[in-house]
C-alpha cells in the first residue's frame, strides 16, 4: 500500500482546514480510507513539517497525492466539487496549443501517451518534491513499476514544440541521461545507468525503444528508463513545464494525467492542452487533445444500494453522500442513481463501487450494527474433532504439545534427518535458505526441540498434530496437504518398546486395530521400525530414531518417535 | 524449650538418638549401630540431622586406617592367590617349566616369577635340571596360608579391614601387600577415614522432654505399605507425622501447548456462533488464492516478492470449471457480474501457477461453490507470506477468515457480526468502523477495537463480496468476508511479545508456559 509524505502547510492550505488535534485529523482521514502513519508535531516550523500517511485503497491512485487527498477531505467538508474545465471528452472538443506526434513505429513497444502543460507560477521546492512523490507513486504502484505508466517532467523553454514520440534502435540513439555527464546508447543505459538496470526488464530484447525528442530532434526522455540531463531536467524557480506520460495502458496513462492535471490545477497552476496525434487509432480517436476526460457514466438502482446498506435512504440523502465524496450525481427518475466519475476517478468498475462512496458519505456512526437472525449450525470439521480426540489420549501418555512452523530449511528438514530433500515441496523463490522447504513431517520439529532442550528435565515426551504437505502425481496440484500427528520420547531408556506400548495405548483408544511390519527408513535404526498398517494400508512409522539422526541434530539422548497420518485414521 | 511442632519433626531414627543417649554423651558410628541396631548410613544420615539442629556437636575427630580389598584382592580372594595356584598346579601337573605355568595359568612372566620366589624361598618348590619347577614339600607352610587368611578376613568385613583388629604379625604381612593409592598390582590399598566423634547437647535433654511428652519413639510407622494394609500391622503403631513444609518434588505432567489452546478456544467461539469450520491444502493455485478474488493479475500485491512459488510441479493439471472461464471473464469484461472487469487479457496458464495459501480468503473463496444459504463458515489456517523474520512478522502464521451467505445480510448484518467478534471473541468495550479496502470486497471495512489491555487496534478487515467474486463463484446472494487478527490477543494471553515465541521449540518455556486468557 502505497505511503506518501506530504508538507503541512501544503496539506492544511488545500484541505483548507487546520488540524492539531492527531486523533481528530485521523477520524478525518477515514472518509479517504488513510491512515496517519508518521506525524511528529514537536519538530518547529510547520512550514517545514511533514506528515507520512498510509493510503489503503490500492484503486484510488487519485489520493496518493498531497493535492490529491487534501481535496477528498476537503470535498467531503464542504460539499463542494472543483470543476476542471480544461479536460476534453468526446463530447467536448478544444484546441491545443501544443502538439505531440506519435509515430507508428512505437506502437508495438510503449503505445499510450498523454501529456498536458502547466504554467503560472515559480515552483517551489515543496512542491517539485510533491510533485516528484506523485509520479513515482503513481508509476511504481498505479503503473506497475513503470511498465504500465511513467511520468515525465520538462522545462518548456528548452522545448522546440511539436514533441516527436517514436520507436529506435537502441544501438543507435545515444543522449545524456540523468545523474550523467556522458552520452550513452540506449543499450548502454540499460546496461550501465542505474535507472536503466533496475527497469531494463521493460524494455530487454525489443528491437525498437520508445524515444520522446523535440523537434530539432534533441532527446527530451526515453521513457520509461530516464530523462535527457539536457531538456529533461526540472529545477525549483521553472514556472512552466510540459508533463506527459506514456505506458502500455492507455486508461491508466489517461488517468495518470488527469491526476497529476487536476492536482496542479488544485495547486494554482493554469493548465493548457496538448494534442497527441497519432499515425495509428486508439479508442479515444487518432487524434486526442489531453487532459482528455474519457470514463463512463455508472449507475446503480437506489433500491440496490439499499439493500446492501441495510438501509432505508431516500434518493436526495444518498445523492448528497456522493456529493460529498465528490461525485456528480444525480436521478431523473427518483429510482436510478447515475454517476459520472469525476476526472481524476476510473474506479467504478461494478455498480455496487457507488455504494461504497454512499456509505462514507452517510457516514460509518449512521449504520447501526444489526445482530444477525439467520440459523445455523456450527461446527468443527471432522479432522479437527478427531485431532483433539487423538491430543487428549497422548497427553495422558504424558506428552508435551509443540506447534512448530511448517516452513524450513533443507538442512533441517533432508539432511539432519537422513533423508533426500527430493520428496519435500520446495520454494521456487525462497528469501532465505532458512525458510526454503515446506515439511513433510512433524520430526524434525520435534528434533528441533531435543536440539535446543537438553537441559529441560529428561524424560522428554513432545508430539505436534498439524500439516505436512506431501508429493502425489496424482493430485491436481501434485501436493497434498494431510494432517499428521507426530510423538517423541527422549531419555535415556527410550527405546522401541515404550514407543510401541504407547502406539498400542494410543490406536486401542481410538478404536483402530492395527498390526506392523518392518520398515526401512533411514531415519530409524534398522530393526527397531516398523510401518503401521491398518487394513492393509500404511498410516505411518514409529521406531527408534538412528543415532546419525540425533548426531547430526546434535541430540546426545535416545530418542524413539513416530509419525501418524490422522486423516488416514479419521477414514471408514 | 522446644515446641511440639519442632519434636513432631524429628524422624524416628532423631528420636531413638535423643531418647538413647543424654546431654554430655559422647557417641559415634559405632555406638550408635551397637546400642540401636541401625545400619549402615542410617547414623551418618541422623548425625548430620541433629547437628543440623545443634543436638550434636563434634566432640573429636581420629583418623582411622582401613586395608581395602583391590579389585586384584578380590581376584586372590576368589580364585586363589598365586602362590597357591601354582603350588595346586605343580601338584596336578608334576613339574613345569615357568613359561609354562605363566600360560597356563594366565599370568604374566612377572607374576609367575614372585610367586616362584617366595615358594623357593619357604622350600616348598626347585627348580629342576632341564630348569623347570618341582614340589619339593607336599603341603603350604604357614606363612604362606597366612596371605589365604587375610583375603578371607577382608572378605568377610566387606572388603575392607579396621587396622585395629590385626594381630602383629598381619600387620607386618599387610605392609608387604597393601600401597597407600591406585597401585593395581597389590591387593590391598590404605585407606584413611575420619571417625568422627559427637557430644550431646543440652539441647538434647530439651527434645527429649519434648519427645517423652509426645510419647514419641521412633518406632512410628512411616510409609503405609501394602504388606501393613495386609497383615493390619498399622492397627498397632501411630504414624509418623511428616514436614508438611517440605517444597513437593517437580513432576512433568503431559499437556495441550497454551498457544494451540487458544486457537482451539477462538474455534470454539466461532462454533457457538453458528460457524462451520473449513480446511484445504496449504499449495494452492493462483487462481483460488488471488484470482478468484477479482484481484487482477497485474496487480502489485501479485509480485514475485509478494507469495512463495512451488518450484516442483510447477502448474497444477486443471482448474475446476465453470470457475475459470466465469472468473476469466469477470477479470476481462466482468462476464455476467454486471462489472466492466478489469480490461485485461486473463492468463489462463498462469491461474494454474502452483504457490503457497498467502490469505486464508482463499478457503472462503473455496467454500462458495459448495455453500448453503444461509450459511456461515470459519477456517483457522496457517498461511505464508515473503516477509523477513522477525517479532512481528512470521514466514508462516496463522489467519481466521469466514463468510456469511444470506438473502438478507447486509452492511448493517455485517457490523452486527464484528461487533460480535469484538465483543465475544475480543473481550472488546468499544468497537469502532471505518471504511477499507480489499480488492475483494465492496463495500469494506475495518473494525478496531478498543481491548481492555492493548488499547485501540485494528481487529480486522471485512466487507461483502464482490458480485465478480461471489457470482463468479455461483453464489447469488450476499457474502460477508471478514477477517479477523487474533495473534496479538495471543500473545497478550500468553505473557509473550515476540510472535515467533508462539511457535517456540524450548520445551522448558513451553512447559512452564500458562495461559492468562479468559474465555468469555
Amino acid at each position: 500500500m502505497p505511503k506518501i509524505e506530504v508538507n503541512e502547510e501544503l496539506f492544511f492550505g488545500l484541505a483548507g482546514k487546520t488540524w492539531s488535534d492527531k486523533e481528530e485529523f485521523e477520524e478525518d482521514l477515514t472518509v479517504a480510507k488513510a491512515e496517519l502513519d508518521e506525524w511528529d508535531t514537536s519538530l518547529s516550523a510547520d512550514r517545514e513539517r511533514t506528515i507520512k500517511i498510509e493510503l489503503n485503497d490500492t484503486n484510488r491512485p487519485d489520493l496518493w497525492s498531497t493535492a490529491g487527498l487534501a481535496r477528498q477531505l476537503r470535498m467531503y467538508r464542504t460539499r463542494s466539487i472543483p470543476s476542471y474545465p480544461f479536460f476534453a471528452s468526446r463530447k467536448k472538443a478544444l484546441k491545443a496549443p501544443y502538439r505531440v506526434m506519435v509515430e507508428k513505429s512505437v506502437k508495438g513497444v510503449r503505445p499510450w501517451l498523454a501529456g498536458f502543460v502547466a504554467k503560472g507560477k515559480p515552483i517551489s521546492d515543496a512542491l517539485l518534491r510533491d510533485m516528484i512523490q506523485t509520479q513515482e507513486k503513481l508509476a511504481w504502484n498505479f503503473g506497475r513499476k513503470r511498465k504500465g505508466v511513467s511520468i515525465g517532467i520538462y522545462r518548456i523553454a528548452l522545448i522546440e514544440w511539436p514533441v516527436h514520440y517514436r520507436g529506435v534502435d537502441p544501438d543507435k540513439v545515444s543522449f545524456v541521461p540523468l545523474q550523467e555527464t556522458r552520452t550513452m546508447t540506449l543499450n548502454q543505459i540499460l546496461e550501465q545507468h542505474p535507472k536503466g538496470i533496475e527497469y531494463a526488464s521493460i524494455l530487454k530484447g525489443r528491437p525498437v525503444h520508445p524515444l520522446l525528442t523535440d523537434a530539432k530532434g534533441r532527446v527530451l526522455s526515453y521513457p520509461p528508463i530516464i530523462n535527457s540531463a539536457d531538456l529533461g531536467a526540472v529545477q525549483v524557480g521553472d514556472a512552466e513545464i510540459f508533463i506527459e506520460v506514456t505506458g502500455s495502458d492507455y486508461p491508466s496513462v489517461a488517468l495518470s494525467s488527469a491526476i497529476m492535471a487536476c492536482d496542479l490545477a488544485d495547486m494554482g497552476f493554469e493548465i493548457e492542452n496538448v494534442q497527441v496525434d497519432y499515425e495509428y487509432d486508439t479508442p479515444f480517436g487518432s487524434s486526442v487533445v489531453f487532459p482528455y476526460y474519457f470514463q463512463e457514466e455508472v449507475s446503480v438502482p437506489l433500491d440496490d444500494a439499499n439493500r446492501l446498506l441495510g438501509s432505508s435512504l431516500e434518493m436526495a440523502g444518498a445523492l448528497e453522500a456522493l456529493t460529498r465524496m465528490g461525485l456528480c450525481a444525480y436521478s431523473t427518475d427518483g429510482a436510478l442513481i447515475h454517476v459520472a466519475p469525476p476526472e481524476y476517478r476510473n474506479d467504478f468498475l461494478h455498480p455496487f463501487d457507488i455504494v461504497e462512496d454512499i456509505m462514507i458519505g452517510v457516514g460509518m456512526e449512521k449504520f447501526a450494527p444489526l445482530r444477525p437472525t439467520d440459523f445455523t449450525i456450527g461446527r468443527l470439521t471432522p479432522i479437527e474433532r478427531f485431532s483433539r480426540k487423538a491430543k487428549s489420549i497422548v497427553v495422558g501418555l504424558g506428552y508435551q504439545e509443540m506447534i512448530y512452523n511448517y516452513l524450513g530449511s533443507g538442512k533441517d528438514y533432508a539432511e539432519k534427518m537422513q533423508i533426500s530433500a527430493e520428496g519435500l515441496v520446495k520454494i521456487a523463490n525462497p528469501m532465505t535458505e532458512n525458510y526454503e522447504y515446506v515439511r513433510n513431517s512433524p520430526l524434525p520439529g520435534l528434533m528441533q526441540t531435543e536440539s535446543v532442550s537438553a537441559k529441560a528435565s529428561y524424560p522428554h515426551r513432545t508430539f505436534e498434530v498439524g500439516k505436512v504437505a506431501l508429493k502425489d502425481s496424482e493430485a491436481n496440484y501434485g501436493i497434498v496437504t494431510r494432517q499428521y500427528i507426530g510423538f517423541l520420547t527422549s531419555h535415556a531408556q527410550a527405546d522401541y518398546n515404550e514407543i510401541a506400548s504407547h502406539v498400542a495405548a494410543f490406536m486401542y483408544l481410538l478404536g483402530k486395530e492395527y498390526t506392523v511390519r518392518e520398515s526401512s527408513d533411514s531415519r530409524f535404526v534398522p530393526g527397531r521400525q516398523v510401518d503401521v498398517l491398518v487394513d492393509g494400508a500404511r498410516v505411518g512409522i514409529f521406531g527408534e530414531l538412528h543415532p546419525s539422526v540425533l548426531e547430526a541434530f546434535g541430540v546426545m539422548m535416545p530418542c524413539a518417535a513416530g509419525e501418524l497420518d490422522l486423516e488416514m485414521l479419521l477414514e471408514d | 524449650m522446644i515446641d511440639q511442632s519442632a519434636a513432631r519433626a524429628l524422624h524416628p531414627l532423631e528420636v531413638k538418638i535423643i531418647l538413647a543417649f543424654s546431654s554430655g554423651d559422647i557417641i559415634d558410628s559405632a555406638r550408635v549401630r551397637e546400642k540401636l541396631g541401625f545400619k549402615e548410613g542410617q547414623d551418618q544420615q541422623a548425625f548430620s540431622w541433629l547437628v543440623a539442629k545443634g543436638v550434636l556437636e563434634e566432640a573429636d575427630r581420629q583418623t582411622e586406617v582401613f586395608y581395602e580389598l583391590t579389585p586384584l584382592g578380590q581376584e586372590w580372594h576368589d580364585e586363589g592367590t598365586p602362590v597357591m595356584r601354582i603350588f595346586s598346579l605343580l601338584r596336578e601337573s608334576g613339574p613345569l617349566s615357568l613359561p609354562d605355568i605363566a600360560q597356563k595359568l594366565g599370568f604374566d612372566q612377572k607374576t609367575v616369577g614372585s610367586a616362584f620366589g617366595a615358594l623357593s624361598k619357604e622350600g616348598v618348590c626347585a627348580m629342576d635340571a632341564p630348569r623347570r619347577a618341582v614340589l619339593a614339600r607336599p603341603e603350604l607352610p604357614q606363612p604362606l596360608l597366612d596371605t589365604e587368611a587375610l583375603l578371607d578376613a577382608a572378605a568377610a568385613h566387606d572388603g575392607s579391614l579396621p587396622e585395629t583388629s590385626l594381630t602383629p604379625q598381619q600387620k607386618a604381612l599387610m605392609a608387604q601387600y597393601a600401597k597407600k593409592r591406585g597401585a593395581q598390582d597389590a591387593p590391598f590399598r590404605i585407606a584413611e577415614r575420619a571417625k568422627v566423634l559427637f557430644r550431646l547437647t543440652p539441647l538434647a535433654s530439651e527434645y527429649r522432654e519434648a519427645v517423652t511428652a509426645l510419647g514419641m519413639t521412633g518406632e512410628e510407622l512411616g510409609a503405609i505399605t501394602p504388606e501393613m494394609l495386609e497383615k493390619g500391622t498399622w492397627k498397632q503403631g501411630s504414624f509418623r507425622p511428616y514436614n508438611l513444609q517440605i517444597p513437593p518434588a517437580r513432576v512433568i505432567p503431559g499437556r495441550r501447548n497454551p498457544y494451540v489452546e487458544f486457537l482451539d478456544s477462538v474455534k470454539d467461539k466461532l462454533v457457538s456462533l453458528g460457524f462451520e469450520e473449513f480446511d484445504g491444502n496449504m499449495v494452492e493455485t493462483e487462481f483460488w488464492n488471488s484470482d478468484a478474488l477479482f484481484m487482477p493479475q497485474f496487480h502489485s500485491a501479485r509480485d514475485i516478492h509478494d507469495v512463495y512459488y512451488i518450484e516442483e510441479p510447477t502448474h497444477a493439471k486443471f482448474i475446476e470449471e465453470p470457475y475459470l472461464s466465469r472468473v476469466a471473464a469477470a477479470h476481462e469484461h466482468g462476464g455476467n457480474t454486471g462489472s466492466r472487469g478489469w480490461q485485461y487479457q486473463f492468463d489462463r496458464d498462469f491461474t494454474r501457477r502452483l504457490i503457497l495459501r498467502s490469505q486464508g480468503t482463499v478457503l472462503s473463496a473455496r467454500q462458495l461453490p459448495k455453500a448453503k444459504v444461509p450459511g456461515k463458515y470459519f477456517g483457522i489456517v496457517r498461511c505464508f507470506r515473503y516477509d523477513r523474520v522477525d517479532a512481528t512478522h512470521l514466514s508462516d502464521f496463522y489467519q481466521t477468515e469466514g463468510i456469511v451467505l444470506g438473502e438478507d445480510v447486509n452492511l448493517r448484518t455485517l457490523l452486527g457480526f464484528l461487533e460480535m467478534f469484538a465483543v465475544e471473541v475480543a473481550g472488546a468495550k468499544e468497537v469502532k468502523y471505518v471504511p477499507g479496502y480489499f480488492p475483494f470486497t465492496e463495500p469494506s471495512i475495518e473494525v478496531h477495537i478498543k481491548h481492555p489491555v492493548l488499547g485501540w487496534f485494528e481487529l480486522g478487515g471485512s466487507g461483502i463480496f464482490r458480485p465478480e467474486v461471489a457470482r463468479s463463484l455461483g453464489v447469488d446472494v450476499p457474502v460477508l468476508a471478514w477477517g479477523i487478527g487474533i495473534d496479538r490477543m495471543a500473545l497478550m494471553a500468553l505473557g509473550l511479545n515476540d510472535l515467533r515465541e508462539l511457535f517456540s521449540a524450548d520445551l522448558e518455556s513451553v512447559r512452564m508456559r500458562r495461559s492468562q486468557y479468559k474465555i468469555q
